[in-house]
Formats: structure tokens, C-alpha cells, sequence
């Protein structure tokens, strides 16, 4: 709670809080010390007793996470004079995309090279693009940008304070506060100020899992995907660095830090030949690459699985670094970071009023309530994202962005990628301002009227 | 008198020829009217049947013709053949009017034997002179991606039109296989004719008609005007004894050539790594001879991945046989198409309905681990598996190597490509169809 109270303070200096939500922060604090009530063994079962959770603040929008998808969907509503309240589980913004290292900005190509995710994916690269070793590889289609975690974690730490969102950082988002009727009234987390409510209007569901949608009762389907760890790696040779600058076409690219050799003939069938380690691929950062992993397919959901899977990938990563190291002339490389987050992919999915197939995408489907363009990948052309897809099909005054919006697998496949969740974000945040300013439920907005401000607001709908 | 039996042949002529385009444009909404349209060739037809040991529907257009020829000399050349039509008004503007090649032998019978008793032992070794798989094939040049292919495809009827402007009527009137076959068909009819009412007539007839079987064996003619000039010309060839002679050359080579194609095409198939064949495709031993060049397959490919080879792949045998290539972005094998199974002519692509085009394996993917995306730690790339359209492929972890890579199910892999066209390694892809080997499977 002191350190909520301390975060209020500082946005007070910047003088954008409203003071309705200073108060709240300030009441919220005597509550605390009231409703403490321990869970107590009864009968052989632990039990926690019914108790009053103290309402640290009162906002018009909620976004739960704080990563691509929520901070996109925080300062687009922002912007349209609404009260937004921003809460994320970790002590940083951007979610994946810096704790999970995450770099690249993929899909944001049409196949014939034209991006289509503009937006407020545009306004972070903009701003990376000004910032020292923030982003490379821009404008090179079909090499997409990669970017520098900590420039990201920068960028978004400065729109935070300058945008006038107010933001819990720290803050893990457990459950729906619903209303009699079944509608969503708020979230509780919990932080180091213990179970806190937060009321509002609407909420926005960014935390990747769908935790709140689940939490509030909204159809949703589990799904398992891999779950990797992604690294950076340190003083990777110069001359492996080089060709990714200004050069053409994905064989450059593929070349730099090539660790096996090319076009040996026929490989043998489902073996992995002297594989020598991972080298990775450049970052913004000199003599720094980041190494993706797969990573086994995992349960998300499943605490024992993420704990199995943040151990064991630390070792992995360890040994295919000493792999590296081996090589002649990469043997001062050094294992600079592992991610902060577990790369986690998919956990759920919701039903939303519209469940986007791979069908669609693959034919090109146009929507009438398209909010969103995601970027080709695979056989998959360039693909226009229906606004029903972020809207549960139960639940009121709720909005899904992000990975866990309604979508095939093959389709949240793509979807849950970086630039695509700044999309989906950004129109989920729109969305959900309109809900406030025309006193309406998600599943009613005027989606003219959303798609003209998204475009307003710079973004391509295909 | 002349005048008035020429017109309507140069009507019946000009029919033909735009019906002959019309049938492999094709502008019929029909898919598998080009095959119909090499299938009207009696050589093609007899030569495919015997070498597949299998009769298809379009033989009975084949068969009337041969019927008609039979009876009427080169009926097919004079009337049907858009080719003929193409290089007899070639000749007219060509430099060669006079007829100099009435003393050439008449080559095309010899390779119509040569043919159908290679066909025997399974590889009809020159059906690809059959002239209207020769018109056909310029016709694939809109689904020609690269300048070989456009090379390749108009080769034929290029070189025939080019060496009848040079030449004169050579090749109609010598060399063509469907002429000398009708030839042949003329006369064996008179033969067996001859015979026929010799036995009620006495033997006088049969003396007449044995002067005469010189004659057809030697001169003949693709035009009714070379006919009319010719008719009463002295024959170029020689007695029938050196054309039984020659017959018998003709019809050891056909089986000889068949017998050594067909080894040389098993042996380079066991060697080969990126030769991959149409769908419906025959053992590798037959395909080169029972391929006629027509091109419909490669017409046909939505894709455009069939494409004539250039001899890269198969070698001299296979030289302009169509092979398949995934060298463009997002173009495979669709799991929803069979048509270049459809327009196969002679069945050196086996006919596939959809439900047997799916489980068809044309290649087997395989995975090069040395420069997979995945497997290096270098992007969040699954293309391939993503874009399988027979869910073949999954991200496999390594746990002792601790990486990724994508894995591929045989059983369920038809070789379609979908994963080679997209995966970003440029050129040279991580994975790859390459020729299917028993020992894999």
C-alpha cells in the first residue's frame, strides 16, 4: 500500500491523476488494516473466511496487464479523455515483449512488403527510432524491426507518467468483481498492499491468460503452445554482426551468426547433426544477440509446469551458451540475461461473439467490424481482425486484447504476436472509452465510430 | 473444279484449327477437355494404351479416326490437323515450295513402329512427335514462370513452323508419326482388302494391289495438293522388301530403345534427390516415355509449379517431361486441386479423383537442422508447421539438445510444398520435398 500511495504521489507531480482517484488511494489505505482475516484450517480444509476487500481506487477503464496489448489499450483510451486505470503483475511495462525479450516486431508485413500495422504500433517504433540503439532494421520488409528490451521498458515508462493513465505496477490481477446481473463491476489483486478491489465501468482483459475473463465466467477454450525462455547473449563477434545492416533479403540476415553450414545436400531425416549452439540474431545493442526457445509444450495455467519449465530452461540456456563458446572464435561470448518471463504462447482462448477461423484468414475474409490488420505469416495473407473477436460472448462490460482474444489456434498463433497485440490493444482500448463516453455495453458500441478513431488515432484496418 | 473441292477443305481446315485451340485454351469451362484433345491422335492413343495396358475413354475418338484414315488417305492430316493446317500455310510463304523431300524415305512409319513396339515393353519412345501434343504445348506458356519454361513449351511447334519455312513440307509429309501411322492404317486396310477379294476374285487383283502397296509405301502426301501432284510420281523408296527391312529395324531399335530408357530411368531415379514428378505420376522407369510433352499438366497447375524440364532433373530422357518445382513464394501443391492429374493425355499422370490426389505422395519433406530458424534460436518462426495443410508437421523439442525444430510425420506428409514456399530462410531452404525413397517410407 505504501507503495501505491508513493506512485499516486508521483503522478500528482505530473499533474494529470484526477483527484477522485488520489482519494480512493487514500481511503483505500485504513481499509487495508481492517479486513484482515487469515485463512484458517477447518476440518482438514483450508478455508478463507468472507471478508470485505478494501477498494484502493475507482476508474472508468481498467486494463489488467500491462503488456503490448494492455498499453496500448491504456493510453488509445486515454487519449479520448476518459479515466483509465493501467494495472501489470511486474515491476516493468510491455510484458513479453521486454521481460520476455520478445524483440522482434513480426508479422507486420503484407506479402508484398507493406506494413500493415500502423497505429500505435507505429508510435513505438517511432519513438524507439529516435532513442540510441532502440530499434533496427526498420523499413527493410520482409526483415522486420528488432528492438532493445530496456529502450521499450524506457519508452513505455515515460508515456506512462506523461499520459495521465494512473498505473499499479507490481499488481497481479486474481479475479472478477462481477455484479448481480453477472456484469463485470472491476478486478481484485493482489500486491504487496495485499487484496485490493478496483471498481470500474469497464474492463479491458490484457493479461495474456485471460485470467479476468475466466475469473468472470466467459466461455473460454485451453489451449497448450511451447514455453521457451528467451536470452541475450554478450560480445558475439563483430564480424558475424555486420551484414544485418543494409543488407538485402532474408539469406543476409540468416547468414550473420550462421553457426551450421548451408546446402550440404540431402539432411538425413529427424536428426539434429553437430549442432553447435545457438547464436541468435542481432539486437539494437552492439555485440548482443537474443536466442529464442521453443521451449517444450507446457501448461500455462499449471504453476508446477512454469517453475519444471523457469529452472530448466536456465540450465538449457547455459549449455547451448558453453556450446557457443566452443566455437572458434566465440569464445568470449557471455550469457548477458535470461527473460525476466517465461515465453509463454497460448493458455486460453476465449468464445467471444466471434471466433476468427483459419479459413478466413486464409481466403482473406473482410469484415464489416474490422478493428485490427495483422501481418502475413505462413500462408497466411495479411488478415483483418473482427472487432466481435475481442468481445466475450457471455459476460458484459468486458473486453479481451492481446494473445487470449477468440481465435482458431493456428489464428491465435499470429495474433498473439507483438505487433498484432499492439493492434488488437489499441482497438480494445478505443472500444472501450466509446462504452464510457456513449453509455453503452462492448457488444453495442458503434463500430464506425470505433474504426474512424482508430483511424484517427493512425491505425490500418486493412 | 480444283477450286471448288479446295474451299471446303480449307473451311473444314480453319474449323479445326480454332476448335483445336478452343479445346486447349481451354475455353470450354471443362477441365479435361485437353486430354480429349491428344487423345483424338490414333498413334497416341494405341502407343498409351498398350504401354499402360489400360484402354481410356478418349481411345474411341482414336478409333474413328483411324476408321476414317483407313479408308481415306491421310484423311486426319488433310482435314483435322491443326498442326498441318499451321506449317502446309507455313510453307507457303516459306523459301522451299519445290517437293525435294519426295525422295527422303518415309521416316514417320518408322517411328510409329519404333514407337508402338517400344510401347510393348512399356516406354513408347517417340509418342512426343505426335504433332498435336506438339500444338498444345505453346498453349502452357501463360502458366511459364521463367524463361526456360518458355523455351521449353513453344520448342516444338517453334522448330517445326521455323523448319517448314526453311524446309518445305518435310516434316508433315516424311517424318510425322501420326502421318506415317495413318499411312500404315491405309495400308493395311488395302492389304487385308486385297486379300480379302482375292479370295473371291482370283489372283489378278492382287497383283494390281501389291504395285500399289509400293506406291502408298513410298510417296505420300500431307496435302491434297502434294497428293494430287505426287499421285503420279514414281515412288521415292525403294521395293517392299527394303521396307519390311527397314520395318524390322525400326521395330528391334523401338524395343531395344525402350528396354534402355527404361533402366536409365530407374537408375537416375535411385540417385535422384530433387526430382519430384507431377501427382499420378508413373514409376520413374516409364514416365519420360509415356510423357508426350503436351504440356497440359503444366497448363492445368493453378500453382504454376509444374514446369518442363530442362534436363537438369532427368536428364536428356526426360528432357522437357514435366517435373514439379516449389521455387515461388506461397505456391505448392493445393490439397484441393487435381487437375493436372485430369488433363494427362496419355496417363503418364494417373488420373486421381480428390480423395486419392490428397493421400498422393509426391516427395517427402525433410528438415535441414543446420539452417532451421527455429533450431538456431533465431526467430519465433513455425511457418512450416502453420502452413501444413495435412498437419504433418510439429514443433519437436530436443530435450537433450535443449532446441526446437519441426518435426515431420511421414505418414501423414504428401510432399505439397506448402512448407518449403514459406519458410524464410531464402534460397536455400531448412526444409525441403525432396524425391521420395522407398527406403524412407
Amino acid at each position: 500500500m505504501r507503495r501505491s500511495a508513493a506512485a499516486g504521489g508521483l503522478f500528482a507531480a505530473g499533474s494529470l491523476v484526477p483527484v477522485s482517484a488520489l482519494a480512493n488511494q487514500a481511503s483505500g489505505e485504513e481499509t487495508t488494516q481492517a479486513g484482515r482475516s487469515p485463512a484458517k484450517v477447518a476440518g482438514g480444509k483450508v478455508v478463507q473466511p468472507q471478508r470485505e476487500l478494501p477498494v484502493l481506487h475507482k476508474t472508468s477503464v481498467l486494463v489488467v496487464g500491462g503488456g503490448c496489448a494492455g498499453t496500448a489499450a491504456a493510453f488509445s483510451a486515454k487519449r479520448l479523455g476518459v479515466d483509465v486505470t493501467l494495472v501489470e503483475r511486474y515491476g516493468y511495462l510491455g510484458g513479453l515483449a521486454t521481460g520476455g525479450l520478445v524483440l522482434g516486431i513480426f508479422p507486420l508485413y503484407s506479402r508484398e512488403n507493406k506494413q500493415v500495422i500502423w497505429g500505435f504500433a507505429e508510435e513505438m517504433m517511432k519513438k524507439l527510432d529516435v532513442l540510441k540503439y532502440g530499434i533496427i532494421d526498420r523499413h527493410k520488409a520482409p526483415i522486420y524491426p528488432t528492438f532493445d528490451a530496456e529502450v521499450m521498458k524506457y519508452v513505455l515508462a515515460d508515456m506512462t507518467l506523461s499520459s495521465g493513465v494512473t498505473a499499479f505496477l507490481d499488481c497481479w490481477g486474481v479475479d472478477a468483481i462481477v455484479d448481480g446481473r453477472g456484469g463485470v463491476r472491476g478486478a481484485v489483486f493482489e500486491s504487496k498492499s495485499g487484496r485490493q478491489a478496483i471498481l470500474a465501468d469497464i474492463v479491458v482483459d490484457c493479461s495474456g491468460d485471460g485470467d479476468i475473463y475466466a475469473a468472470a465466467g466467459a466461455a473460454f477454450e485451453k489451449v497448450k503452445h511451447n514455453i521457451g525462455l528467451i536470452s541475450r547473449i554478450g560480445n558475439i563477434n563483430e564480424v558475424d554482426m555486420a551484414p544485418t545492416r543494409g543488407s538485402e533479403g532474408l539469406q543476409r540476415q540468416h547468414e550473420h551468426t550462421f553457426v551450421g553450414k548451408v546446402g550440404t545436400g540431402r539432411p538425413s531425416m529427424g536428426r539434429v547433426s553437430d549442432f553447435n549452439g545457438h547464436a541468435g540474431n542481432a539486437t539494437p545493442a552492439p555485440h548482443v544477440n537474443w536466442l529464442n526457445m521453443a521451449g517444450p509444450v507446457g501448461d500455462a495455467l499449471d504453476v508446477a509446469n512454469l517453475t519444471e519449465l523457469e529452472l530448466k530452461h536456465r540450465l538449457g540456456t547455459w549449455s547451448n551458451v558453453s556450446k557457443l563458446q566452443n566455437k572458434p572464435g566465440n569464445e568470449q561470448v557471455y550469457l548477458t540475461e535470461t527473460a525476466p518471463q517465461l515465453g509463454v504462447r497460448l493458455s486460453r482462448l476465449l468464445d467471444g461473439m466471434k471466433k476468427l477461423t483459419y479459413d478466413e484468414i486464409q481466403n482473406g475474409a473482410k469484415f464489416k467490424d474490422v478493428v485490427a490488420c495483422s501481418g502475413a505469416y505462413a500462408l497466411s495473407p495479411e488478415f483483418q481482425i473482427p472487432y466481435g473477436t475481442l468481445v466475450p460472448s457471455k459476460v458484459e462490460n468486458l473486453l479481451a486484447a492481446g494473445r487470449c482474444i477468440s481465435a482458431e489456434f493456428k489464428v491465435a498463433d499470429i495474433t498473439r504476436l507483438i505487433p498484432v497485440c499492439w493492434a488488437t490493444g489499441q482497438a480494445a482500448g478505443i472500444a472501450a472509452a466509446l462504452c464510457i463516453q456513449d453509455q453503452c455495453k462492448p457488444r453495442n458500441v458503434n463500430v464506425a465510430k470505433l474504426q474512424n478513431l482508430l483511424k484517427q488515432q493512425g491505425a490500418y484496418l486493412g | 473444279m480444283t477450286l471448288l473441292r479446295r474451299v471446303p477443305r480449307r473451311i473444314i481446315q480453319l474449323a479445326c484449327f480454332i476448335g483445336a485451340i478452343i479445346l486447349v485454351w481451354p475455353l470450354l469451362p471443362w477441365s479435361i477437355t485437353p486430354r480429349f484433345f491428344q487423345q483424338i491422335s490414333p498413334f497416341v492413343a494405341l502407343s498409351s494404351s498398350i504401354a499402360k495396358r489400360s484402354i481410356d475413354v478418349g481411345a474411341v475418338l482414336a478409333l474413328i479416326v483411324a476408321i476414317v484414315a483407313s479408308f481415306k488417305k491421310r484423311w486426319f492430316c488433310l482435314y483435322l490437323c491443326p498442326t498441318g493446317f499451321l506449317l502446309e500455310n507455313t510453307s507457303h510463304i516459306g523459301l522451299r515450295k519445290n517437293r525435294w523431300w519426295s525422295k527422303v524415305p518415309p521416316v514417320g512409319r518408322y517411328v510409329a513402329v519404333l514407337t508402338i513396339v517400344g510401347s510393348i515393353a512399356g516406354y513408347p519412345v517417340l509418342m512426343w512427335m505426335d504433332p498435336l501434343c506438339i500444338f498444345s504445348s505453346p498453349f502452357a506458356m501463360n502458366k511459364a514462370t521463367n524463361p526456360y519454361s518458355v523455351i521449353l513449351v513453344s520448342l516444338g511447334l517453334g522448330t517445326l513452323v521455323g523448319a517448314t519455312f526453311l524446309f518445305g513440307m518435310l516434316w508433315c509429309v516424311r517424318i510425322c508419326p501420326l502421318s506415317g501411322f495413318q499411312d500404315m492404317l491405309y495400308l493395311s486396310r488395302k492389304v487385308l482388302w486385297t486379300k480379302l477379294t482375292a479370295k473371291s476374285t482370283g489372283n489378278a487383283r492382287s497383283q494390281k494391289s501389291g504395285a500399289e502397296l509400293v506406291q502408298i509405301s513410298g510417296a505420300s502426301s500431307a496435302t491434297a495438293s502434294a497428293t494430287r501432284s505426287q499421285s503420279a510420281k514414281q515412288p521415292a523408296s525403294g521395293s517392299p522388301r527394303n521396307s519390311a527391312r527397314r520395318l524390322f529395324f525400326a521395330s528391334a531399335a523401338g524395343a531395344a530403345l525402350a528396354l534402355v530408357a527404361r533402366r536409365v530411368g530407374a537408375t537416375r531415379y535411385k540417385k535422384a534427390n530433387t526430382l519430384l514428378r507431377p501427382p499420378g505420376a508413373v514409376p520413374e522407369d516409364r514416365f519420360a516415355g509415356l510423357c508426350i510433352r503436351c504440356n497440359n499438366c503444366v497448363h492445368a497447375c493453378p500453382s504454376k509449379i509444374i514446369h518442363p524440364d530442362t534436363g537438369r532433373e532427368a536428364g536428356l530422357a526426360g528432357f522437357a517431361a514435366p517435373v514439379v518445382k516449389f521455387d515461388r513464394d506461397y505456391h505448392y501443391c493445393l490439397e484441393t486441386c487435381n487437375a493436372c492429374t485430369q488433363v494427362c493425355p496419355t496417363g503418364a499422370l494417373t488420373a486421381l479423383d480428390m480423395p486419392a490426389k490428397k493421400k498422393y505422395v509426391l516427395g517427402e519433406a525433410i528438415v535441414d537442422t543446420n539452417i532451421c530458424l527455429l533450431a538456431l534460436g533465431k526467430k519465433e518462426c513455425e511457418a512450416c508447421a502453420l502452413a501444413c495443410p495435412y498437419d504433418a508437421i510439429k514443433i519437436k523439442w530436443d530435450e537433450d539438445q535443449y532446441i526446437a525444430y519441426p518435426g515431420v510425420a511421414l505418414n501423414k506428409c504428401t510432399g505439397c510444398g506448402a512448407c518449403q514456399v514459406v519458410c524464410p530462410t531464402g534460397e536455400e531452404k531448412a526444409i525441403r520435398v525432396w524425391t521420395l525413397k522407398p527406403s524412407s517410407t
